[in-house]
């Protein structure tokens, strides 16, 4: 009986909020399709990530809603398998998702020619493929963030700049080895013979559990600096079998994966001076986080736990979000309600020197470029956060560039 | 009483050895196919491409490994890399000008081929051990995918499927796409329904139940392993190729992956080892149900009955799928083909209770 009652509250409860939904947010809802990895590979991630996106979507539907609209999510598990996301993917679009983000490269490599035959926009941010920012190419496709090209540019950028220069240094890049640990190779190759580096890769199995065999290899060859890039639970077996094998934190240089979590994992102060390359400022300082503290999270409307709140991850789903809601405005000021794919992808190309008040590096987003200038920071750990070594930046676009254009040609051409 | 034995005298050999003797059966598979040709007219766009087509697509490779598992009594935990093999060849062949008939074919004898390779590790070993040399297949065809740009696509190592004619029909449309897999499941259910009722069947079995006694009576077990391993993995290999061009249109080696042959794995299993009906139940299963769970409980939390955090909302389903699984193998350790014989069984002859096998 007790449960009965407590149910028939709960019927009433949503039918209460229901009503409120109606009466506050008179105009039809824009609907954002999450339909991510919660329970497969990048679990970790996703659910940090997913939060943020969640959180900051709240935040803008108490604080009424893009131009009176609110915004619905559609939220769905997709196992990281790309049947399972492409039957999502299709269901979220019958229901009328103008926006998808599947945050899981097969997932979204899978989903490409589908979102570009039927008109909704994928933002791709940190993951499917670094050619999509060929915007001409992909129109529906927005990595909005650096790619992971321009992250290694920066890289070897910041090396360049801060740590003696790049001329006759022995560089080595270890990875993962996947599709997505081989990316960063191309551009690091035309970058040594530009400015005269030794670079030499180091591919290790995955999941990158085990490294060691990897890193006996790494040490022979002397490296002056370590370029590591891999995702998940391997990059914590990638510092620590880097600092065991004598090479100085300073020295060890991450791709964007790479957290408070995984610090943690490390243990202790072992992996002060690790530096990363950052494309969204972590912490709770920017303005909008703390506007998520205060709106979001205090009356507890979070979706997740609250120590979650201005971790790496949480701001980058903040700061894809922010993106997204901020084309949805213009797509609707400029071409008015009701919003589709198509004007919503306008929207996105209208977008121009956004930084979500401080929280991300300035993006302009143009009908060519839908990365957004490849635009990032280095930080370093410091024992207790990512502190930024250098303001907001980019590097070597034009090698970026030309890799882009080739893969986006060979796209065009397998059609 | 439903599937009425009275009446059915079987006066010929062809009659006796018909696929289906019995009318209920036969009218049952009459209705089923009508209504998978009906399909796109009756269900809608999202059911007839997430659902139908993928269910039919994985239908056809569980069949092809349950001729190598459940017929010849191989075990194979690298069959994702046999369909990999497969996919790329095709679109490889397709983009260099080969009609996608050809390819098709081409797919196949690559995947047979090389699945032949590592075959031939069966004359050698059995058991567990078999199962060590496949796996090495999928994590040497992997690695060889990923490290040669020339056959994953370059960097993105995505490949795109091209714009193909089958049988002088342009594979565009959800329609053609949907029947072109069709045609292909009918195509292998009839073959390993034919191979099991024939002389070749019986060999793999013989072989699967006793090698050595199989040599005995004159059953020479290298020739049929290795026809089991390039039967097997021929048609693996143009599932692959049809996995690509109908289902995914842009191939990745991720979607060829150690736990997608670990599913297919898994739909023989649940299905029924070496049993037809088990392939298509068992790929129903393992492929839709996570889907359909994840969407049930998506429905029920919308009402927002119960306070609970999204994480566990999204684990939940798993544990669903885990628990049935465990039910159905503790249930029918025989597998859903199982199942579904009892019932008809039961049905054979009620309202009386006694069956007859």
């Amino acid at each position: 009986m007790k449960t009965l009652l407590k149910g028939l509250a709960g019927v009433a409860g949503a039918m209460a909020l229901a009503v409120g939904g109606t009466a506050s947010a008179d105009k039809e809802p824009i609907k954002f399709a999450l339909l991510q990895d919660f329970t497969a590979v990048y679990t970790f991630v996703s659910s940090e990530y997913n939060q943020g996106q969640q959180d900051y979507l709240r935040l803008i539907n108490e604080t009424g809603g893009v131009e009176g609209h609110p915004i619905e999510t559609i939220i769905r598990d997709t196992a990281n398998e790309p049947q399972r996301g492409l039957e999502a993917y299709n269901r979220a679009r019958r229901e009328g998702a103008v926006l998808v983000d599947f945050f899981s490269t097969p997932v979204s490599r899978a989903a490409v020619n589908r979102v570009l035959r039927d008109e909704v926009v994928m933002i791709t941010a940190l993951h499917g493929r670094g050619d999509a920012s060929h915007g001409e190419t992909f129109p529906f496709v927005f990595p909005m963030m650096a790619t992971y090209w321009s992250q290694a540019t920066l890289l070897a950028d910041y090396i360049d700049r801060h740590q003696g220069g790049l001329a006759n240094k022995r560089i080595a890049l270890v990875h993962i080895d996947s599709p997505f640990g081989r990316e960063p190779l191309p551009v690091l190759q035309e970058l040594a013979q530009q400015k005269g580096f030794q670079l030499r890769s180091f591919g290790y199995p995955s999941p990158g559990t085990e490294q060691s065999a990897t890193w006996s290899d790494v040490r022979r060859y002397r490296p002056d600096h370590v370029i590591i890039w891999g995702a998940g639970g391997g990059q914590q077996v990638s510092v620590r079998e880097a600092i065991r094998n004598g090479i100085r934190p300073q020295n060890i240089l991450s791709v964007v994966w790479l957290s408070e979590t995984d610090a943690r994992n490390v243990g202790g102060n072992h992996m002060n001076g690790v530096k990363r390359f950052e494309a969204v400022a972590s912490g709770r300082e920017p303005a909008v986080i703390q506007d998520i503290l205060t709106h979001v999270v205090e009356p507890g409307l979070g979706a997740g736990p609250a120590a979650n709140v201005g971790s790496s991850y949480y701001n980058i789903g903040v700061a894809t979000m922010a993106v997204a809601v901020e084309a949805a405005r213009l797509a609707i000021r400029e071409f008015g309600a009701p919003l589709t794919g198509d004007t919503l992808r306008r929207g996105f190309e209208m977008i121009e020197g956004f930084d979500a008040r401080g929280l991300m590096p300035p993006v302009t987003l143009t009908a060519t470029d839908h990365q957004g200038g490849g635009y990032g920071r280095v930080s370093q750990w410091n024992g207790q956060t990512w502190e930024p070594l250098t303001d907001w930046s980019n590097a070597f676009q034009e090698i970026v560039w030309h890799e882009i254009e080739k893969d986006a040609q060979g796209f065009r051409d397998g059609r | 009483m439903f599937y009425r034995l009275s009446g059915i005298h079987h006066t010929r050999y062809e009659s006796a050895r018909a696929l289906w003797p019995v009318t209920a059966d036969r009218r049952i598979v009459q209705g089923l196919l009508l209504l998978a040709v009906a399909a796109p007219f009756l269900l809608s766009d999202l059911y007839l491409t997430s659902y139908m087509l993928p269910w039919l697509i994985w239908t056809a490779a569980a069949l092809s490994l349950t001729l190598l598992m459940g017929v010849a009594g191989q075990l194979h935990f690298g069959f994702a890399a046999v369909m990999a093999i497969g996919a790329y060849t095709s679109i490889h062949l397709t983009r260099a000008g080969v009609p996608f008939e050809l390819a098709l074919l081409g797919a196949g004898l690559m995947a047979a081929l090389i699945g032949c390779l590592f075959g031939a590790a069966a004359l050698r070993v059995k058991g567990l051990y078999l199962v060590m040399a496949t796996l090495a297949m999928q994590y040497l065809v992997e690695w060889t995918i990923i490290n040669v740009p020339a056959i994953s696509g370059g960097a993105q190592a995505t490949l795109s499927t091209p714009d193909v004619t089958f049988l002088f029909i342009p594979l565009q449309s959800d329609g053609a796409l949907y029947y072109t897999a069709l045609l292909w499941t009918v195509v292998v259910t009839l073959l390993i329904m034919n191979i099991k009722r024939s002389s070749f069947g019986r060999a793999l079995v013989a072989v699967r139940d006793k090698d050595f006694a199989a040599s005995v009576i004159g059953v020479n077990p290298l020739k049929y392993k290795l026809l089991a391993f390039f039967a097997s993995s021929f048609l693996g290999g143009v599932t692959g190729a049809v996995l690509a061009f109908c289902y995914y249109q842009a191939v990745t080696p991720e979607q060829f992956g150690f736990n997608v042959s670990i599913q297919l794995v898994a739909m023989v299993l649940v299905g029924g080892l070496g049993s037809v009906i088990g392939a298509y139940l068992g790929a129903g299963f393992v492929l839709l149900l996570p889907i359909v769970l994840t969407n049930l409980l998506a429905f029920v939390a919308q009402f927002d009955l119960i306070p609970i955090s999204f994480n566990l909302l999204s684990h939940i389903p798993l544990m669903v799928y885990g628990a049935l699984i465990i039910g159905v193998i503790l249930f029918e350790p025989l597998g859903l083909a199982k199942i579904y014989d009892n019932i008809r069984k039961y049905f054979l002859v009620w309202p009386f209770r006694h069956t007859q096998s």
